[in-house]
């Protein structure tokens, strides 16, 4: 196994963003497995007019567009790829996510029987273009270039994603906040974090991995599997008609608590501002407190754990280098809690720091514009998040989140038997999230419907450059 | 027995009982509808849900036969157990997810039985990095484990392979094992043309094929609370 | 508008505003449709469940009962209860030792002349989730002529690992057995109960099986959460049947419950089984995963048999839609049904009328 990292071979989207506002991903279908895999070979050094795969090496000028791919199973073997290679792959890679519904939660209205086309027949889903721009018409000149004529790969479908605000997504959070740090990388942005350096084999195979001793197997042979990765895409469908009036409805409650004012003390409003200046009325300030509360930072990006009682502290506060321990008035709950526990204390005690992600996600969908909206969620257009959850292993990284803590909340025993209360599968009758107070009670909150439904999504292998020549050079 | 049966309808009546149908049972009708009806090797460990309460206190029913079937065998395998008890209690305490867990040794086997929390591959993953050298001492001992071991180095088919020796667990319900088989055909449909009938020797063959069977998901005292919720009720600490 | 459960009980309100007539309609026929398959039905009697014995008892509710629920009787004092006892059969003639299901219904009586009634029987769940298709069930349930099966028949059904079908019991010449397996055949959610059905039994005594009411109730506790839940009560002697092989007896029930009341008492354990959201809460014939928390409620303890059987066990009409606040009906519409057709049935044999209380709840 080597572990001389060389940036050349790995794609460029996963150990760093491009911060590109616009992208799409194109599913693709393999119709013909020779001029595909001359496809595949032509990508990786921008030969025949197809567009070149965008590398992790590092560059003086930012591209104008970047381009990479993903490869689902059904895919690798639509291609051609050797069955004793095909059997390296990890099962639930093999399955494919709509088999792993059940692990991730994807039951009722998430269900894949319920997904949209190209993700409701996922066994021609075998290629995942995406494409990263400034603007739109980039977009479609870097698409026609990849697929002039459809020969060899068929465009199934396709999803666009739009920053419209920076780095805000939908349900008013600031998002791409913290992720993990490798010391192989110098990330321009390096930014102080008390959470430990992510070894490599976080997220590329073929290096020590995050979990002492053990090594995942890479895929055989090593110029497909090394410097590989695996990635959940997940089209997310965002209910902000509903996360608004949810927080309404509680906030409206809250008022009547006989707890209240030890979660907001009387004037304490003063202290929590959705623009700079302005002055929120007490329920405007109990919605923000909630918000809050569910997401575990404040919609501008404040982490709970630092600031839990205003939205711009002063001194200014680090938005990254905290960690949660016993006093912390993050809730156990809350949803950047559950996604990554950091340092806190939780019931797998040798899984801290285990299970962590690299999250490249961009909104889907027109903001929403509250003074235009009837606050209908039928007459909403459909808004979600298109996320990209990378790890070197989907069982041990992605599903094990999402099943365990995501859902469940088996890491602390106060939330079990809760789900996550922004992502989670709750069901209204059943679903309950706890607002702590600084007397050490919670004040509990009841009734959260779902606020995100999944709406499609497959396992992609994220190949090495490598890995795609050697592809693009089978001969069977 | 009805006041006009004869001596036949006794005799039939007595059948199933003897050596001697027992033997044609086993030897002749059960390879014969095994191959003419065959069924399916049902997957191990409790079936997959949503819902909070089957994701908690779930059982594990591990078999491994031993490969020297002799009480030199069973020795050592006692002994790989006994000299790994600190490693074993480190491993379980800090996995956090475990209510309940045990060794015990059937005939020539190398069994644990455990009562765990949450997804059973996370279960295991996270045993593998606390406590692997102790699953390599015992599956060296066990028939087809040495192709999986070190674990820390073959992390996925280890999972794999703890989990086609757990045992499938028969449903509560009797006719839940039909509906177990027509899951795994594929046949969700409620087709209406079944034979209930038939049960028995559906449940007969797949026995067959699934050898070792939890039968049904078993008794809680206090279902619904994960190990962590109880020891923090108590005080006990998590 | 925001709690699905109330959204849920404004969906039972709107079943009941079929009309009144219709439902009186369907609660007759119901009627008629069991009282086909017991040609030899007594018109006096109940339609099923014909024979029974009334015993007096009392609950006492545990002390953790009045934070699920408030009703009531879960508010830990005495309640006094009339229980019957009974066999599933609407057949006059009484064979206690053939398999059959057996009932139990209890009356939890409170001041002020107020009640509620707990129906509950020894088989799990229901043959079938809608009212149409219980009336197929009925007419596929039909007593059929019932005769044992010619050795060489049994030979062939041994030969393909097939059980052989039972013999009949003295005097039995027709059944219901074979209509209904029939349906089950043809009807995948009425294959749990027939199974149980067919091979349930007699229980040693009518204080040794344990009794389940089928139906999900929705209960609420004094904080205002509400929840789905499953009543059974567990017998404190444990549960015993009798020797399959042995030839039964007609005439035992009655006795040893008489002797066994005058012994010692005999007691029940009322235990709740909250669902979960995902759990069928409107469908009778699914059964719950064992997994879920159980609450135990409250121990009945039954002190002897009625002096006045004709009351007690005769004249007394249950209904299962007899509730109090606290406890509400789910959407389960043969519970719904049944409401009606008890009454009905109630009113053909000329049973003592008991208002139902006079509550929201009542009209669900």
């Amino acid at each position: 196994m080597s572990t001389v990292f060389n940036p050349a071979d790995v794609q460029g989207n996963i150990l760093r963003g491009y911060h590109k506002p616009r992208m799409r991903h194109l599913m693709l279908e393999v119709t013909d497995r020779a001029a595909a895999r001359r496809w595949l070979a032509a990508s990786t050094s921008g030969g025949d007019g197809v567009p070149q795969i965008t590398t992790e090496e590092p560059w003086e000028t930012k591209p104008e567009t970047c381009f990479n791919i993903g490869l689902t199973f059904e895919g690798l073997r639509a291609l051609g790829t050797p069955d004793a290679s095909l059997a390296t792959f990890p099962p639930e890679f093999v399955e494919g996510m709509n088999a792993r519904a059940l692990k991730l939660g994807d039951a009722g209205p998430s269900a894949p029987e319920n997904w949209p086309a190209p993700f409701n027949d996922p066994k021609r889903v075998h290629l995942i273009a995406s494409i990263y721009a400034d603007e739109i018409a980039q977009l479609d000149r870097l698409q026609h270039q990849a697929l002039p004529d459809g020969k060899g790969l068929r465009p199934l479908g396709a999803r666009e994603g739009w920053c419209f605000d920076g780095d805000y997504v939908h349900f008013g959070y600031r998002d791409n906040i913290s992720q993990p740090r490798f010391k192989e990388i110098h990330d321009s942005e390096s930014y102080s974090d008390s959470q430990p350096m992510a070894p490599l084999g976080t997220v590329l195979l073929g290096y020590p991995t995050n979990f002492e001793g053990l090594t995942w197997r890479v895929p055989q042979p090593e110029a497909l599997g090394h410097n590989g990765t695996f990635n959940a895409f997940r089209v997310l469908e965002q209910d902000v008609v509903g996360f608004e009036a949810y927080l309404d409805k509680a906030a409206t409650e809250l008022l009547e608590h006989p707890d209240v004012d030890d979660l907001l003390p009387p004037g304490a409003e003063a202290n929590i501002h959705l623009e700079p200046g302005d002055s929120l009325s007490r329920h405007a300030a109990l919605r923000e407190v909630i918000a809050a509360n569910m997401c575990g930072r404040w919609r501008n990006g404040v982490p709970l754990a630092l600031s839990p009682d205003a939205t711009d502290p002063s001194p200014d506060v680090s938005k990254t280098n905290f960690d949660y321990d016993g006093s912390s008035r993050c809730p156990y709950g809350s949803h950047i809690r559950r996604c990554n526990p950091r340092g806190g204390q939780i019931v797998q005690r040798v899984a801290n720091n285990s299970r962590r992600l690299v999250r490249r996600g961009m909104p889907y969908g027109p903001a929403y514009d509250p003074a235009k909206s009837r606050g209908l969620k039928k007459d909403e257009p459909e808004r979600g998040l298109l996320g990209n959850f990378i790890g070197a292993n989907l069982g041990a990284q992605f599903e094990a989140m999402s099943c365990d803590w995501l859902n469940l909340g088996l890491q602390d025993p106060r939330v079990t038997g809760s789900n996550d209360p922004l992502l989670g599968a709750n069901e209204p009758e059943t679903s309950w999230f706890d607002l702590p107070l600084k007397s050490g009670a919670a004040i509990r909150l009841r009734g959260l419907p779902r606020f995100v439904r999944t709406r499609g999504g497959a396992y992609t292998f994220l190949p090495s450059l490598s890995a795609i020549r050697f592809l693009g050079s089978l001969t069977n | 027995m009805p006041s006009n049966a004869g001596w036949l309808d006794r005799f039939v009546d007595g059948l199933p009982e003897t050596r001697f149908f027992q033997f044609v049972a086993a030897h002749i009708l059960v390879p014969y509808w095994a191959w003419r009806t065959p069924v399916k090797l049902l997957p191990g460990g409790p079936p997959p849900s949503v819902q909070p309460g089957d994701n908690v206190q779930r059982m594990m029913n591990l078999v491994m036969p031993l490969k020297d079937k002799s009480p030199v065998g069973r020795a050592k395998a006692a002994l790989a157990i006994a000299q790994n008890k600190d490693e074993i209690y480190a491993g379980l305490d800090n996995v956090g997810t475990v209510h309940f867990a045990r060794f015990v040794i059937v005939d020539n086997n190398i069994c644990m039985f455990s009562v765990y929390d949450g997804d059973f591959t996370n279960y295991i993953r996270d045993f593998i990095v606390t406590i692997g050298s102790v699953f390599d001492a015992v599956v060296s001992l066990v028939d087809g484990g040495d192709d999986v071991i070190p674990s820390e180095d073959n992390v996925e088919k280890f999972i794999e392979w703890v989990h086609a020796h757990d045992m499938y667990q028969v449903p509560d319900l009797a006719t839940g094992i039909l509906r177990d088989q027509e899951a795994l055909n594929g046949d969700t449909a409620a087709p209406g043309n079944d034979d209930l009938r038939l049960l028995p020797r559906q449940l007969i063959l797949q026995l067959n094929v699934n050898n070792n069977v939890s039968l049904g998901s078993g008794y809680r005292a206090y279902p619904g609370y994960s190990a962590a919720q109880v020891r923090q009720q108590f005080g006990s600490g998590w | 508008m925001d709690d699905p459960l109330e959204a849920k009980s404004l969906e039972t309100k709107s079943l009941e505003a079929k009309s009144l007539e219709a439902k009186s309609l369907e609660a007759k026929q119901l009627v008629d449709a069991i009282i086909s398959d017991f040609p030899d039905h007594d018109p006096n009697t109940r339609p099923v469940h014909t024979i029974g014995i009334g015993v007096d008892g009392y609950f006492i509710a545990s002390d953790v009962a009045r934070s699920y629920c408030i009703a009531e009787h879960f508010k830990g004092q005495r309640v006094r209860t009339s229980v019957r006892f009974s066999n599933g059969s609407g057949s006059p003639v009484q064979h206690d030792g053939w398999s059959d299901v057996r009932g139990m219904a209890t009356r939890f009586h409170l001041e002020n002349d107020a009640a509620t009634d707990l129906i509950a029987m020894t088989l799990g769940e229901f043959f079938s989730p809608q009212v149409k298709d219980f009336f197929e069930f009925t007419k596929a349930a039909q007593q059929q002529p019932y005769q044992m099966e010619n050795p060489w028949r049994k030979i062939l059904d041994m030969l393909q690992l097939k059980i052989p079908l039972r013999n009949p019991y003295p005097k039995e010449t027709t059944s219901a057995d074979a209509g209904m397996l029939c349906y089950a055949n043809r009807h995948r959610f009425a294959q749990l109960a027939v199974f149980q059905a067919a091979s349930i039994g007699a229980p040693v005594s009518y204080a040794r099986a344990t009794y389940h009411a089928v139906h999900t109730f929705v209960v609420t506790a004094p904080d205002g959460i509400r929840r789905p839940v499953r009543f059974s009560w567990q017998p404190v002697a444990g549960v015993r049947t009798t020797d399959p092989t042995a030839p039964p007896v007609d005439k035992y029930l009655d006795r040893e419950l008489r002797d066994r009341l005058q012994q010692w008492t005999a007691r029940f354990i009322l235990m709740m089984t909250i669902g979960e959201a995902g759990d069928a809460i409107d469908d009778p014939t699914e059964p719950w995963p064992a997994k879920r928390l159980r609450i135990v409620m409250g121990t009945l303890t039954l002190t002897g048999v009625a002096e006045d059987q004709a009351a007690a066990s005769e004249h007394i009409g249950f209904n299962p839609c007899r509730l109090l606040p606290g406890i509400e009906a789910s959407g389960d519409p043969i519970l719904h049904a049944r409401r009606g057709a008890y009454e009905n049935s109630r009113e053909r044999r000329h049973g003592t009328p008991c208002p139902f209380n006079r509550s929201e709840t009542d009209a669900k």
